[in-house]
């Protein structure tokens, strides 16, 4: 195993839910509640170089937050993972132990709406303020493919005089908009 | 000073062979870009000696494609299941206005004459 | 096929300031007839096609090496703006700044199919279908990215470069 997983764990104790093998570094889910001291257990055990923060829709199970650090001589990684429920998505932030991670949580948060307690600048990196949505979620639905003819709809054997069901492109989902 | 050549096989514009294509749709779909405009309509054809009975056919209307758009990657001439569309290495279209990128059915089989044969394009 | 090709002058490189122009010489006409425009290239980097922008600017250092062209100088004029890569919402109003910043009626050049049209992220909630809402184009080269020939046939097609 690694040292850094070790710290983790040892710091953790039953917070830490799961050590998952893979191709890559090792993943250790924590319980949300232990994000901000898995962390800091990790940089503990030389884990000091925060290479990105980012986070994926689960859908019902809620957002995994993932973190990915690692020695600065890259001989020990792991990737902190942890779980937050969809009505209430937040953690500790750590930047107080990554300065660095700032622009990753605020990324993070404008992707997702994961809340950064601690963090006092989340405000927009990349889109507009007005998007009003978090766009990686999977419920964000991209309106331009809604909005625009899809030309694979069409048809040459036409409508034959029957009323035809609409074939959807992809990513757009049965009845989204038709409210209006 | 010479150009170097570029290659037989290089993705510069795509061409179509209007005998092979029988609007099925498959390209327009499968465009990632939504970039493909087909419009085709059915003819029935009449019984003859060859055919017994009628026989419906699809007709190309509309073939465009918008290279405004396109972002090379070759789904639609990997898709299709006639071979109807084919690479060609030229590389020269620009426009002065979107419009001008929009090249609909006979400039795209116009292209055809520079696309590379299989011949050339295994060498 | 091209008559001609990119022959190329390399300014300093990292001069500060938005718009620190390439020097590209473009061969017009073919045969006895040809002859060199060059043109001041100010480009707005903002994504991938930039390096294929630089890439096709750099394709042939022997072309230098022969003394070919003059070497670059210090003259700010700018004959082009190319935009190359993909232009988001948020980014806009500094394309347009730097637009404004150019004397006026410089010609626009669209690089590759984001700068074109958004190109394949025609659908993004964040991504300008095309510089042309910001800024005026005189000419679009289709490319994803484009090829260096396809940068000299767009060149060649702006205002005011007879071919």
């Amino acid at each position: 195993m690694s040292p850094v997983v070790d710290a983790v764990q040892a710091a953790l104790g039953d917070a830490v839910l799961a050590v998952v093998p893979g191709f890559g570094p090792v993943t250790v889910d924590v319980d949300p509640a232990s994000w901000a001291a898995a962390v800091a257990a990790a940089a503990g055990a030389g884990a000091t170089y925060a290479d990105y923060l980012t986070a994926y829709d689960e859908l019902e199970l809620g957002f995994a937050l993932v973190l990915h650090v690692t020695t600065p001589d890259a001989s020990d990684h792991v990737l902190l993972r942890t779980r937050v429920p969809r009505d209430r998505p937040q953690v500790e932030s750590v930047v107080g132990i990554h300065r660095g991670l700032a622009w990753h949580e605020r990324a993070t948060h404008e992707m997702f709406g994961i809340g950064f307690v601690g963090n006092d600048d989340l405000s927009p990196l990349r889109t507009q303020p007005s998007l009003g949505a978090h766009p990686l979620r999977k419920d964000f639905v991209l309106a331009a493919r809604v909005a625009r003819p899809w030309p694979g709809e069409k048809d040459p054997a036409g409508d034959n005089g029957r009323a035809r069901r609409r074939v959807l492109p992809p990513g757009v989902p049965e009845g989204w908009g038709d409210q209006a | 000073m010479t150009e170097p050549a570029v290659p037989a096989r290089s993705r510069g514009v795509i061409s179509l062979v209007e005998e092979n294509c029988t609007v099925c749709m498959l390209c327009a779909r499968e465009c990632p870009d939504w970039c493909i405009h087909i419009e085709g309509h059915t003819e029935t054809l009449p019984a003859d000696e060859e055919h017994r009975r009628p026989r419906t056919e699809n007709v190309l209307d509309r073939f465009a494609i918008d290279f405004s758009l396109c972002l090379y990657c070759g789904i639609c001439i990997e898709v299709c299941p006639f071979d109807a569309l084919h690479w060609s290495p030229e590389h020269e279209y620009a426009g002065a206005t979107l419009a001008e990128l929009t090249h609909e059915r006979d400039r795209l089989a116009g292209w055809e004459a520079t696309a590379p044969t299989t011949a050339q394009r295994d060498a | 096929m091209s008559d001609g090709g990119v022959l190329l002058g390399l300014p300093g490189l990292g001069r500060p300031g938005p718009a620190a122009p390439l020097r590209l010489a473009i061969a017009l006409g073919d045969g006895a007839g040809t002859r060199t425009v060059a043109l001041h290239v100010a480009g707005a980097g903002l994504a991938c096609c930039s390096v294929e922008l630089v890439a096709a600017a750099l394709r042939r250092p022997e072309a230098r090496a022969a003394g070919v062209l003059e070497a670059a100088t210090d003259d700010p004029a700018v004959d082009v703006l190319v935009v190359s890569g993909t232009c988001t919402d948020v980014l806009a109003p500094a394309l347009r700044a730097l637009h404004a910043s150019l004397p006026a009626g410089t010609p626009v050049l669209s690089f590759g199919a984001c700068a074109s049209s958004g190109g394949p992220y025609w659908d993004s909630y964040s991504v300008t279908k095309g510089v042309d809402q910001v800024v005026p184009v005189d000419v679009y080269v289709p490319g994803c990215p484009p090829r260096p020939e396809a940068l000299v046939d767009g060149l060649r097609r702006l205002p005011g470069i007879a071919r």
